[in-house]
């Protein structure tokens, strides 16, 4: 066992009377510091260094980018035919879709790849919406408003690409 | 040999573990909260194979890819383990296995494209609280240790990590620049992508924009200073963070939940249960009186022999 230093000086942290102190071993102490140095210092390699796959020692990179202040900002959605004619939005969250906005926007590029892979967003609202229509199409689309000198500027609708789920 | 010292005990204060035993109370019923609420989607997500792409830390542990038996099981654990680490039953095994499948199934929520940064704090703690080990008398305890003062201190450096981080972020993606960040027009851009909130009165103001950006960025950048705050300077420091995190979710509905829970890592956590039992028995004392049926004699104001 060893003592703390301020306990060793017999000056520690306003101790009332009648607690005890629970001793602790050098190894125990050795391995805690250890622990502290790495982890602090693989958390700032991965801000430093690092890109978010290296979770949960990652950069945290959410909303740490500087868009210029004539940026387009894009919102991504999915927009669905049903067979009745109807054109509506899919909202994408985990509720209604299964896969949320986010996850979606991940994956642009595969996705106007392989537009199959929207099936997902498809089964999961269709899955969740039994008395509608089938979906006949989807869209995967984008809103792109536009800043200028950072205010907010016009917004235009751009299809990125599209699928017929088979029947 | 003295500095060696100083910042072993500057890690590892001496404090209640009763402060622990609290913590591990509030903390694992919160992760029964966060798995429903906040990374909720591991379940869902595992129907969907071909958009999963493994983080480094599934690859490294060769984590079977989820699959839904896989995720509910994992749904399972959480529960039970959270339920029993909760009442600081069986700390370390509970606590053990719940940091362990928390981990995993918050990486399987961040392996869809998704990364996000609010449960730093909270994957920390799990993995710290139970290092403490068993603690006797739980909320009741008396003792006190270095064991209980390093779990909360890594807690607490993972909570102003978690500001201090991001603005290390910011610095790096703008091209190592101070100012990039603030300057940009980040916020006008989270705005007009999450249109639900009150940030929409302000996009008419992009001055204003730039100077909370300024003033969010120094209060990160800035944050360290916290670890080293005592008293009323510290309470002040917890108000302005939750200050902040009611703001951001006011005006783009972000909440960082998981970071703000861990600030309860520097509250005095030990009054808790005393003050609980006080509460308790003056309760019973009033019921006691009533249902005696007596009546108290009384000088002026005050009743003789109340106890109180």
């Amino acid at each position: 066992m060893i003592k703390l230093p301020l306990q060793r000086q017999g000056l520690c942290c306003n101790q009332p009377v009648g607690q005890r102190v629970r001793g602790i071993s050098k190894t125990s102490y050795a391995w805690r510091i250890a622990a502290s140095v790495l982890g602090i210092g693989l958390l700032l390699n991965g801000s430093l260094r690092m890109s978010d796959d290296v979770w949960p020692f990652g950069p945290l990179s959410q909303y740490a980018f500087s868009p210029p202040k004539d940026t387009t900002i894009v919102i991504t959605r999915i927009e669905g035919l049903l067979a009745d004619g109807r054109r509506i939005d899919l909202p994408l969250r985990v509720e209604t879709a299964e896969i949320s906005r986010a996850e979606i926007e991940a994956r642009i590029p595969q996705i106007t790849a392989d537009p199959s892979l929207l099936r997902s967003v498809v089964d999961g609202w269709s899955s969740r919406h039994r008395g509608e229509p089938p979906l006949i199409r989807v869209w995967l689309v984008q809103d792109q408003t536009r800043l200028v000198d950072g205010r907010v500027g016009p917004t235009r609708l751009v299809e990125l690409t599209a699928w017929e789920p088979p029947s | 040999m003295r500095t060696l010292r100083s910042v072993g005990s500057w890690f590892m204060p001496v404090v209640p573990e009763s402060r622990v035993a609290v913590l591990r109370t509030v903390l694992y019923l919160f992760v029964i909260v966060d798995i429903h609420l906040f990374v909720r989607d591991p379940i869902p997500l595992s129907r969907h194979p071909e958009l999963y792409q493994p983080l480094m830390i599934e690859r490294l542990f060769h984590l079977p890819p989820p699959s839904v038996p896989l995720t509910i099981t994992l749904y399972l654990i959480l529960m039970i383990g959270c339920l029993l680490a909760a009442a600081n039953v069986l700390p370390r095994l509970a606590g053990g296995v719940v940091a362990a499948a928390f981990t995993w199934w918050t990486a399987i929520g961040m392996s869809y494209g998704k990364v996000d940064h609010d449960h730093l704090a909270l994957v920390v703690a799990l993995w710290v609280l139970p290092t403490v080990g068993v603690i006797a008398d739980r909320w009741r305890s008396v003792e006190r240790s270095a064991q209980a003062g390093w779990a909360l201190k890594c807690i607490q450096i993972s909570v102003i990590f978690t500001y201090f981080l991001s603005a290390l972020t910011k610095i790096r993606s703008g091209g190592w620049s101070i100012t990039s960040w603030p300057e940009s027009s980040i916020l006008m851009w989270a705005i007009v992508r999450r249109p639900h909130g009150l940030g929409q009165f302000l996009l008419p103001y992009p001055e204003l924009v730039h100077l909370m950006q300024w003033l969010s960025f120094t209060a990160e950048l800035t944050a360290v200073v916290v670890l080293w705050l005592r008293g009323r300077a510290l309470l002040a420091a917890a108000v302005f963070w939750m200050g902040f995190h009611v703001f951001t979710f006011a005006i783009l509905y972000i909440h960082f939940a998981p970071t703000a829970i861990c600030w309860l890592a520097f509250a005095p956590l030990e009054r808790l249960g005393p003050w609980l039992r006080r509460v308790k028995a003056s309760r019973a004392q009033r019921a006691g009186r009533r249902s005696a049926g007596h009546t108290v004699p009384v000088v002026r104001d005050h009743a003789i022999d109340s106890g109180g």
